[in-house]
């Protein structure tokens, strides 16, 4: 353990756990929601490439989740499969379903959904990356560094979609219009850093959820003005706060599923 | 738009054998296509074995500019995705073969199913 970590006061450390189990829980869901369309999107190539990215940002997750087990939080793999949904920090938008149906047996999954959500949710993503480059917390900052070198594709992979299907035919457009509206209804708690906002923003762990917010805002502007479209507002509140625990059944379901294989055999060695 | 001049730029690919992959080779000047053609082949071809040719005028190549070259950077953190990450396997794998395959152990690999 170095100096640093030593050195946190107890309510640093506390904040800065809360803002480990959000970076990581946020990545680990949409990591996972992303991995149920394996097999699924539109053509092959698109196939490889989402879940090429997919297993980028599980990595991401893994790298978050080592920060919470250096600091004695617990195994990292532990707490990205054993944690009950109550523990969880993740936003509400990362743990929706892709849509109806289930990938085992008929999915109806919904791609301009997963186009919206990955653009927007990779946009705030990198907003939130770059701001933690200059953490306050070392590690955290040298993680960032390296979190942000792949999320250039990301984000370009997912802005090329969405600008494409934007501009495509009108059942096109339609259907992307109401998965704008479905993302952004969730959107509330993507910035909010939930009932350790003070802590987190006097720790200079990371910069303010406002900040933040008017970053992303001003991010996809030009995106939306080059389609003839007002950019999406945040609602102030959310409806469920992820970040404080609160969650839909999308997230028991997911987690029921996501966590059968370690849970069959808690020793096994893979 | 640019102004037409006279002479293009044209990007020439080759294989050496019907089986093999095209490779770039070279850029050359000319003035349309079909030179282009038999410009690569006279000039840069005569003491090689070529299978095929293909010409591509340098404006239809899509670059990447500077920005666009920041979305290759990788980490090194994908063990598991290449099969170095199981290098392990090989060794278990051995020793499960070893182990002898009794009358119970291959019934129990039905299972039961639910």
């Amino acid at each position: 353990m170095s100096e640093i970590e030593k050195d946190l006061p107890m309510e640093n450390k506390e904040a800065l756990t809360s803002l480990l189990f959000q970076l990581a829980d946020d990545d680990f869901m949409y990591a996972y929601r992303g991995s149920e369309w394996l097999g699924l999107a539109p053509h092959i190539e698109a196939d490889i490439a989402s879940s090429s990215i997919s297993q980028d940002s599980m990595g991401h997750a893994a790298m978050f989740y080592s920060l919470l087990e250096d600091l004695g939080a617990g195994n990292a793999d532990n707490l990205a499969h054993m944690r009950i949904a109550s523990e969880r920090k993740n936003s509400i938008l990362t743990e929706r379903v892709n849509g109806e149906g289930y990938y085992m047996e008929v999915p109806h999954y919904d791609w301009a959904y997963a186009v919206v959500r990955s653009y927007f949710y990779t946009q705030a993503k990198k907003i939130k990356i770059d701001s933690l480059c200059g953490s306050s917390y070392k590690p955290l900052a040298e993680i960032a560094v390296k979190v942000k070198m792949e999320l250039y594709y990301h984000r370009l992979h997912w802005e090329t979609w969405f600008k494409q299907l934007m501009g495509s035919t009108d059942v096109a457009k339609q259907k992307m219009n109401k998965a704008v509206e479905l993302v952004m209804a969730d959107f509330g708690d993507v910035f909010s850093y939930g009932n350790q906002k003070l802590e987190i923003e006097v720790s200079r762990l990371i910069e303010s959820e406002e900040d933040l917010k008017a970053k992303w805002h001003e991010s996809i502007k030009p995106v939306f003005l080059a389609l003839q479209m007002e950019a999406p507002t945040i609602p102030d509140l959310p409806s469920k706060n992820g970040r404080n625990g609160e969650h839909t059944k999308d997230l028991d379901d997911a987690l029921l599923t996501l966590s059968e294989v370690s849970k069959l055999d808690p020793v096994a060695i893979w | 738009m640019a102004k037409e001049t006279f002479y293009q730029e044209y990007e020439i690919f080759s294989k050496r054998t019907p089986n093999s992959a095209f490779q770039h080779q070279f850029s050359l000047l000319a003035p349309n296509e079909d030179m282009a053609f038999v410009m690569a082949q006279e000039n840069f071809m005569r003491r090689e074995p070529v299978a095929d040719i293909w010409i591509v005028n340098r404006k239809h190549v899509r670059k990447m500019d500077t920005e666009e070259k920041m979305t290759l950077g990788r980490l090194e953190n994908k063990d598991y995705r290449t099969t170095k990450g199981y290098g392990y396997l090989k060794k278990k794998w051995r020793q499960y073969e070893q182990e002898i395959l009794d009358e119970k152990e291959i019934l129990s690999w039905g299972g039961e199913r639910k």
